[in-house]
């Protein structure tokens, strides 16, 4: 079932834009300029129930305005939305109990108290029984590992701690949408595979519908079977993320070590020598012409030989330059 | 009928827990910080003590001022000062403010919540936490000064008074929020609360009492709220001006209705000017 639609969506904001200096200063006191700034363009959109999408874009590209679209925090210029039958900027309750949102810069927890606190707060807020409220809080604090943090100050959690009680603030009400906003944001790797453990784990056991973005590749391609690409306010993909990336991932990088120092014949196949001494080469070729490369330096009986994925921040340098083309 | 009745009843309780969760959590968020707590208490401590130091000097050398005795003006000081400092709105302005201008409102937007009665809810918490305090440190100064303290004794200019602070608290939260809500349209609200600072303390009475002022004055002010805010009701608690309890009650009701529509016609005009900014 279609629980998100937007048509034609756009969103236009105006700036303030003045001169560096003391005299642009005085300039923009008397005569205030402004210019328009387009962060949607046009944007079409269609989630189903149950999906886990993935949105990706450089900084600046849209995909936060989208979210606060989304969400009804800010109204947009022109188009339509639908989320679960309502128009977001209304901000009706009926809507609001049925998302929540998960910014991984903002907080919805009270610094100087306990979580608990704040679980309690949320738990009138979204008016649940008590009965729901221990199942859903121990099922959540279960999940996340975090027993023995419910009654300390949120102030002194480390930065992975919070962003776990994030999530369970928000989760608690059982939300059929949640977006997520780079929520691995300045976690370290350990952190960040728990949350996308939980996170894989909600939308596949309570089939929350997760709308995620992040710069995070790796949050994207481990969870988002459904990707979005978004540059410029504008939707350059939407489709498949092995597809995508696939399609991306250009070159492949071949590692070939050798017992007696050994020289490399010429080659073609497009082939690129990235490292070199005399018993290891590093080669960079595009992937359709590793299997015949593989061949020729299999011929040189090398002591060892790995072939890995073109780094994936190079790949989605490719995906933002390129982004879309033959898919929008 | 009785279903109906029921299940009106069963959504009115489910708002009523949620507002008085909110009133609870900021409770509890002053009783995080000692440090405030005791600054709180040294601040209406000292505030008394100039202020009896101040009219006993005034005093020294006639018994009356503007028909007010040493133990009436004191009284009056006391009474009007606690009001002023259970008028905890000028935070709600600040911190709507505070929150537009770096994109955090929508924190609030979010929440299956009405925005306005989060904020009401919130003075009220921190309100009740320092009515508590300046409670217990009033009824201490009184002893300590042997203020011979001059209360109303007419229950219904008590109940009066009473009512009329609730809704002078109100008002005053309304009036905070709208201004908060101004930042919306114009980003920077700072020039609109200096204004309405100075303005209350002077109209309000909270300074010097109105009656030390000409008398067109106070005639043009009785038409303006914050008359009826502190100023009457601390009157009113000394057993005077019982006279205008009916119409203060009358013309603060009326602010706060109008108020409230202001209000109600600001946040659907500005509110698709926010932009979350800094999110």
């Amino acid at each position: 079932m279609e629980i998100i639609k937007t048509a034609g969506l756009t969103k236009n904001y105006r700036r303030f834009k003045k001169q560096a200096g003391m005299m642009g200063s005085i300039r923009g006191l008397v005569r205030r300029e402004y210019e328009e700034k387009q962060a949607v363009t046009n944007l079409d959109l269609s989630i189903r129930e149950g999906e886990f999408v993935g949105m990706i874009g450089p900084n600046g590209a849209g995909k936060t305005t989208l979210i606060k679209m989304l969400t009804g925090i800010i109204a947009p210029t022109c188009g339509t939305i639908n989320v679960l039958g309502y128009y977001p900027n209304d901000l009706d309750h009926e809507l609001k109990q049925q998302y929540a949102v998960v910014m991984g810069q903002k907080s919805q927890l009270f610094f100087e108290l306990t979580v608990e606190d704040t679980l309690r707060l949320f738990k009138e807020i979204y008016g649940l029984p008590e009965e729901e409220y221990q199942i859903s809080k121990e099922y959540f604090v279960n999940l996340f590992q975090v027993q023995e943090l419910m009654h300390v100050q949120v102030r002194t959690l480390s930065l992975g701690e919070r962003m776990k009680m994030e999530l369970i603030a928000a989760l608690l009400h059982n939300p059929k949408i949640i977006f997520l906003d780079e929520p691995t944001i300045g976690l370290d790797a350990v952190a960040s595979k728990q949350i996308r453990g939980f996170l894989a784990e909600i939308n596949q056991k309570k089939g929350t519908t997760i709308i995620l973005t992040s710069h995070y590749m790796e949050d994207i391609k481990t969870l988002c079977k459904r990707s979005i690409v978004i540059n410029h306010g504008c939707k350059i993909y939407d489709g498949d993320t092995e597809k995508l990336f696939e399609q991306y991932q250009k070159l492949k990088k071949i590692t070939v070590t050798f017992q007696e120092p050994t020289s490399l014949p010429k080659m073609g196949n497009e082939a690129r020598i990235i490292e070199q001494t005399p018993y290891k080469k590093v080669i960079m070729v595009p992937k359709e012409n590793a299997p015949g490369l593989l061949r020729e330096l299999m011929g040189l009986l090398p002591s060892d030989i790995s072939v890995e994925e073109e780094e994936i921040g190079t790949v989605v340098e490719r995906i933002y330059q390129k982004g879309g083309e033959g898919f929008a | 009928m009785e279903q109906s009745w029921r299940e009106f009843t069963r959504k009115g309780e489910k708002v009523l827990r949620k507002y008085l969760e909110i009133i609870k959590i900021f409770i509890k968020t002053q009783l995080a910080w000692r440090g405030d707590v005791v600054i709180q208490i040294l601040f209406t401590l000292t505030k008394i003590l100039f202020a009896c130091l101040l009219w006993r000097t005034i005093f020294k050398d006639r018994d009356q001022v503007a028909g007010f005795t040493i133990n009436s003006m004191l009284s009056y000081y006391i009474i009007s000062s606690f009001l002023n400092q259970m008028d905890m709105s000028s935070r709600v302005s600040g911190e709507i403010s505070q929150r537009i201008r770096n994109g955090t409102f929508s924190k609030y937007m979010v929440l299956p919540v009405n925005i306005q009665g989060y904020f009401i809810a919130m003075e009220l918490g921190i309100v009740l936490f320092y009515l508590s305090l300046d409670v217990i440190t009033s009824v201490i100064w009184i002893f300590a000064f042997h203020i011979r303290f001059v209360f109303v004794s007419d229950p219904v200019a008590f109940v009066g008074a009473m009512i009329l602070i609730l809704l002078g608290l109100f008002f005053m939260a309304q009036l905070n929020y709208y201004l908060g809500l101004l930042t919306l349209k114009y980003e920077e609200i700072g020039t609109f609360l200096m204004i309405k600072d100075n303005l209350v303390a002077f109209i309000t009475g909270s300074l010097i009492p109105l009656v030390l002022l000409p008398q067109g004055f106070v005639a043009v002010m009785k038409v303006f709220p914050f008359y009826y805010v502190t100023y009457l009701p601390s009157m009113l608690l000394i057993g005077r001006l019982k006279g205008e309890l009916g119409m203060g009650l009358l013309v603060l009701a009326c602010w706060c209705v109008i108020l409230q529509a202001v209000i109600y016609a600001t946040w659907h005009n500005y509110r698709i000017k926010y932009d979350g900014v800094g999110i």
